[in-house]
């Protein structure tokens, strides 16, 4: 007990929480914004934790991540941007809240079940991290093959409308994905010559383009019918919410575990968990039809679930060094500088760093609570101004988001490209999102199944010889079949229903 | 602007093509049967087998080439003067801001921005120097985002 007493003398000092405060802040500012993501914030603030003791290091990053995943959820529910991509999972359905006039019961999911879902991560973190570690660790590239495309079926079929549509604009993403010199033989595949296209497509001006963009020209074609920023009621933040946790206990459990465990596996983070929480949500659900309509039950689930992601992210990172996320891959390299090689030893020689972390992540997600609601009643004045002040602003601000990336002019040039696309796209009923996922995980299906094949010399009998691999698998194809298997049951319902009345 | 699905279905064969197509001068690892050209051409492979289905439901379905409708804003000369014109701003953004520095750029950029959306010049002019002064401070000042600089207000940065 004496250990974590020593943690908690480590983080409960006025410096400390003073750096929290800050980070929660910064973090807030940073994830809110379109085009700033969790991992902008953690790569902004590593050069001010070079000042810091290694604990509150440590505790603006956990902080100012926390946040940062959280306020992304800000602009998605107010203005339809996901702040982080790993809000983009029920953008659909918190916007459909706003449009309905209910930005604070979206809002308040979001914030309560971050808050649950992160604490429960951390819960884990703390006690079943060595097992889940191992489990992770047996992972070869046919278990992060099948994850990947486990991950991306569930973005095409938790896309409103056609999977065939949803297909369509995963194959723009993951097309998009192959852009660059990044790939198996490292050869340039697409880049037409031009230097800044070896780097491939960036992600963020991509994301800037394909959602915000194609909305902001939207808005420029339809100021005619100038549509009106939905009244707010005064209902409270919160009060919905006790609502929502005796409705939805399941879901939100459900959420948080299997964010944690996601997380908790190297490589996918935050923002794979959200996808897939949100596509199980809609499976088990009594009322599927209802997800992107403005529904909370895929957003109480699927809000939970990133945050656990960001907790279960640091179960790989802290117990084996291996990062489970790019957030926790920089924290690794703050860890080394500080001279605490990230391991299982590092559990029996400092026993009280460890412990520090665990009581700063709880710190970290009770604050969110009250600071979310204050960022909560700030950012809910954007809405009263008019749209035609605010579109040329935002506009405004995508582009010095997407420069901001690389600090070149390039990043608004793919951001002007991605935007006609994703207006085209959102003209023709494509959903975006799969796009938006295609790009992401690209190049982690790209390497895992190049290597797969090589290594099982082009057999596709391997990716099912291995015990968790031959699970993934199957489960991934189940998912792939489900729908024509709806459609086969609709079918024989219909033929049935139809023929019932002649009899 | 809106294609069918048949129009769509055939778009997107001829992009899965295309995609196999220019996928096959891509090099494998050496000594290796795979490389950069196995992810594209399996992309491929599944984008032509979409366009096949999409294809045959719409042939089954009785559609007929060509399939574009146009949406209502298109018949409106204001809607699509008004798309050009958002589209351009971005252009002169990011062939101006180098030469004129982020701040005259930005200001320029947002007011023409809501001229065009008819907000009147006593709300436009004060926001858009707000605006791209706070955007200036927080990205320029706080993140270090080195925005172009403006020759003619140097002492802002």
């Amino acid at each position: 007990m004496s250990v974590v007493a020593d943690a908690a003398g480590l983080v409960f000092q006025p410096y400390v929480l003073l750096v929290i405060l800050a980070s929660a802040a910064f973090g807030m500012f940073v994830g809110a914004i379109p085009g700033l993501t969790a991992t902008m914030a953690t790569a902004l603030l590593v050069p001010v934790t070079f000042f810091m003791e290694p604990v509150p290091a440590i505790a603006a990053i956990v902080t100012a991540t926390a946040m940062a995943i959280f306020a992304g959820d800000i602009p998605g529910t107010l203005l339809r941007m996901p702040g982080t991509p790993a809000s983009a999972a029920y953008v659909q359905d918190a916007y459909a809240l706003t449009k309905k006039g209910r930005p604070e019961s979206a809002l308040g999911a979001s914030l309560v079940f971050s808050s649950i879902g992160g604490i429960f991560g951390t819960l884990v973190l703390i006690t079943a991290s060595p097992v889940l570690a191992e489990v992770a660790l047996k992972f070869s590239s046919f278990e992060y093959f099948w994850l990947v495309v486990l991950g991306l079926s569930c973005a095409v079929f938790i896309s409103p409308g056609s999977p065939a549509r949803g297909l369509i604009s995963l194959f723009i993403g993951l097309f998009a994905a192959t852009v660059g010199l990044e790939n198996p033989a490292g050869a340039p595949r697409y880049t037409f010559g031009n230097v800044e296209l070896m780097g491939g497509v960036q992600f963020i001006p991509a994301m800037i383009g394909l959602f915000a963009v194609s909305e902001v020209i939207r808005a420029f074609i339809h100021r005619g019918s100038d549509e009106k920023p939905p009244a707010t009621g005064n209902r409270g933040i919160f009060r919905e919410q006790l609502t929502n946790m005796r409705k939805y206990p399941v879901q939100a459990l459900r959420g948080s575990a299997l964010g944690t465990a996601i997380g908790a596996l190297p490589g996918a983070g935050a923002d794979i968990a959200a996808w897939i929480s949100y596509a199980v949500s809609k499976k088990f659900s009594k009322t599927p039809e209802k997800f992107g309509t403005g529904h909370v039950e895929g957003l109480v689930e699927a809000g939970s679930s990133n945050n656990g992601a960001m907790s279960g992210a640091w179960i790989p990172a802290l117990v084996f060094g291996i990062p489970g996320d790019s957030i926790t891959a920089i924290v690794i390299g703050v860890l080394y500088i500080k001279g605490i090689n990230p391991g299982p030893m590092v559990f029996i020689t400092q026993p009280q760093m460890i412990y520090a972390v665990f009581i700063v992540f709880l710190v970290a997600n009770l604050m969110m609570l009250p600071l979310g609601w204050l960022a909560i009643k700030g950012a809910r004045q954007v809405l009263s101004i008019p749209q035609r002040v605010l579109m040329p602003i935002i506009l405004m601000f995508c582009m010095v988001g997407s420069f901001a990336i690389n600090n070149s002019v390039f990043g608004i040039w793919l951001m002007l490209v991605f935007g006609i696309i994703g207006f085209l796209m959102e003209e023709n009923d494509i959903p975006i999102a799969p796009a938006i996922l295609g790009l992401v995980l690209g190049p982690m299906l790209e390497q895992n199944f190049v290597t797969s094949m090589i290594k099982s010399d082009g057999s596709f009998i391997a990716f099912f010889e291995r015990p968790i691999s031959a699970g993934l698998g199957i489960f991934t194809i189940a998912v792939w079949m489900l729908p024509l298997a709806m459609l086969l049951l609709r079918r024989k319902g219909r033929g049935t229903a139809s023929s019932e009345p002649s009899n | 602007m809106r294609v069918t699905d048949l129009t769509l279905g055939v778009l997107t064969l001829l992009g899965g093509i295309a995609i196999f197509i220019s996928a096959m001068g891509f090099k494998a690892i050496p000594g290796q049967d795979y490389g950069a050209g196995t992810m594209p051409r399996a992309i491929a492979l599944v984008t032509v087998l979409t366009g096949v289905f999409l294809i045959v439901k719409a042939v089954m379905a009785g559609e007929r080439l060509p399939g574009l409708r146009l949406a209502e804003w298109t018949g409106n000369t204001a809607a699509l003067a008004r798309m050009a014109a958002v589209l351009l701003l971005i252009l002169a953004y990011i062939l101006l801001s180098p030469v004129l520095g982020f701040l005259t750029t930005a200001v320029a950029v947002m007011l023409l921005a809501m001229l065009v959306l008819r907000v009147r010049l006593v709300i436009a002019v004060p926001v858009a120097l707000v605006a791209a002064l706070a955007i200036q401070q927080s990205f320029g000042k706080l993140l270090l985002v080195p925005l172009p600089r403006s020759p003619f207000l140097p002492f802002l940065w």
